[in-house]
């Protein structure tokens, strides 16, 4: 074989991808032309610089048994689908959300009890949403994507606002079925975690301080007719901090 | 009981992929470039891997992992840095000195040597395009055959021959050759 054809070969050449009889012509060739021979060195040279140069980046430890933990929880809550009826608390709480999203406004969620059946049940939503393959329904960091597919789904118009900018990137939104009603939530992230934001008409005040359930964080505030539930696995200072970007920015 | 497969279905998962862990970390921390967004992708990889995993078939498991994070990465970096994840616009040109090639190839030079910090061959493959980074890592660092390369990012083996002549092309340019000097 000529220079020529043997130039294109010589990268399949080092990488052991060669067939036998062409491996063996261009391997002959190399031993004594002197314009590939020196070609091939720099090819090799640059190799062995990639490999000393280039870290070996291997996983955390912690992040392989946040794996395995996080597997665990999904193998269990694929194990219980097939299980029916959430709890008699659930339940209830699904009364009351019935009642504050049906009555659009009414006073009628109040006192610690309550409020306790209102997170647990959105707790619950915020966990089928990590767990399965349902985060969003609309993927897009676009507000003028995400509001209008809410549009004609659900009674409330969400304000779908990018947060990325303070460090709380938009995901997407979703529709979920809460209470038989159909609930939009916006989806953000902080680093590796999940915020969700529920929008509800207004029954509720601000909470004003963030409530811990289950390893969960919660922060309930009202704007306008609009009642936002944000739901976390982040940590509650983190949460407190995205409620007050996300209101000075949807305050626009 | 669905509990006891389910358990059975997470034992094997664990065995099977689990093990290719840190190729799975190593190539998502050379596309995103970055720790913490390597090990949200990984772990948002791993499962989607576990819910797919009745489709893997006997076989190269790393492949198969790797075909999932790679896949996760780039949805995750469409998705937070849309940037990243711009194609190569000359796609099947194998030589640069064809018609299109000054074009592409000149931004990649122009990305390479404009940055005088870019002296260290690392941080010239952290600077290639994506689908020439990807490339280069997993033939020299997870030290895979066309083939393989080829299945893991869904392009025939000759697209993978080009874009690693392509990938080498612009390294050996920005190069000076010190870091061998410099590790002996």
């Amino acid at each position: 074989m000529q220079c020529d054809e043997i130039r294109p070969r010589l990268e399949a050449y080092l990488d052991g991808e060669l067939a036998e009889t062409e491996r063996a012509a261009v391997h002959d060739h190399l031993a004594d032309c002197p314009e590939c021979g020196p070609e091939t060195v720099a090819l090799q040279r640059l190799r062995e610089g990639i490999r000393r140069s280039a870290p070996t980046y291997r996983s955390p430890e912690a992040l392989r048994s946040q794996i395995r933990f996080a597997l665990r929880q999904e193998a269990a809550a694929s194990a219980r689908q097939t299980r029916p009826a959430p709890g008699w608390l659930a339940y209830a709480a699904s009364i009351l959300l019935a009642v504050a999203v049906g009555s659009g406004g009414t006073f009628l969620i109040t006192g610690e009890r309550q409020e306790d059946a209102v997170a647990n049940e959105l707790i619950d939503s915020h966990l089928r949403s990590l767990l399965g393959s349902h985060l969003t329904d609309v993927a897009s960091s676009d507000q003028h994507t995400v509001k209008p597919w809410f549009a004609g789904r659900t009674d409330v118009s969400p304000p779908a606002v990018d947060l990325a900018a303070e460090g709380f990137p938009l995901v997407g939104g979703r529709l979920d079925l809460i209470a038989g009603k159909p609930v939009p939530a916006l989806v953000y992230r902080r680093r590796e975690h999940v915020i969700n934001v529920f929008v509800l008409p207004a029954s509720h005040g601000d909470l004003g301080t963030t409530l811990s359930r289950r390893g969960y964080s919660l922060r309930h505030w009202k704007e306008g007719d609009l009642g936002f539930w944000a739901v976390t696995d982040a940590a509650p200072s983190e949460l407190a901090e995205f409620e007050r970007v996300f209101r000075v920015v949807t305050k626009g | 009981m669905a509990w006891i497969a389910e358990r059975r279905r997470r034992s094997r998962f664990e065995s099977v992929v689990l093990p290719h862990l840190d190729a799975a970390y190593a190539l998502a921390r050379w596309l995103t470039r970055n720790d913490a967004d390597a090990a949200d992708v990984v772990q948002e990889a791993m499962l989607r891997a576990f819910r797919y995993f009745d489709t893997y078939r006997e076989g190269d498991a790393r492949s198969w992992t790797l075909r999932i994070v790679r896949r996760t990465c780039y949805s995750w970096l469409e998705r937070n840095r849309p940037a990243d994840v711009v194609p190569l616009d000359d796609e099947e040109v194998l030589d640069e000195g064809d018609a299109n090639g000054p074009v592409a190839a000149g931004n990649t030079e122009a990305l390479l040597q404009n940055r005088s910090d870019l002296r260290r061959l690392d941080a010239l493959i952290e600077a290639l395009p994506a689908p020439l980074r990807e490339a280069i890592v997993l033939r020299e660092l997870h030290e895979l055959g066309y083939r393989a390369i080829a299945e893991i990012t869904g392009v025939p083996i000759g697209t993978v021959m080009s874009r690693l002549h392509r990938a080498r092309s612009a390294l050996r340019r920005g190069w000076d050759g010190k870091d061998i000097g410099d590790a002996v």
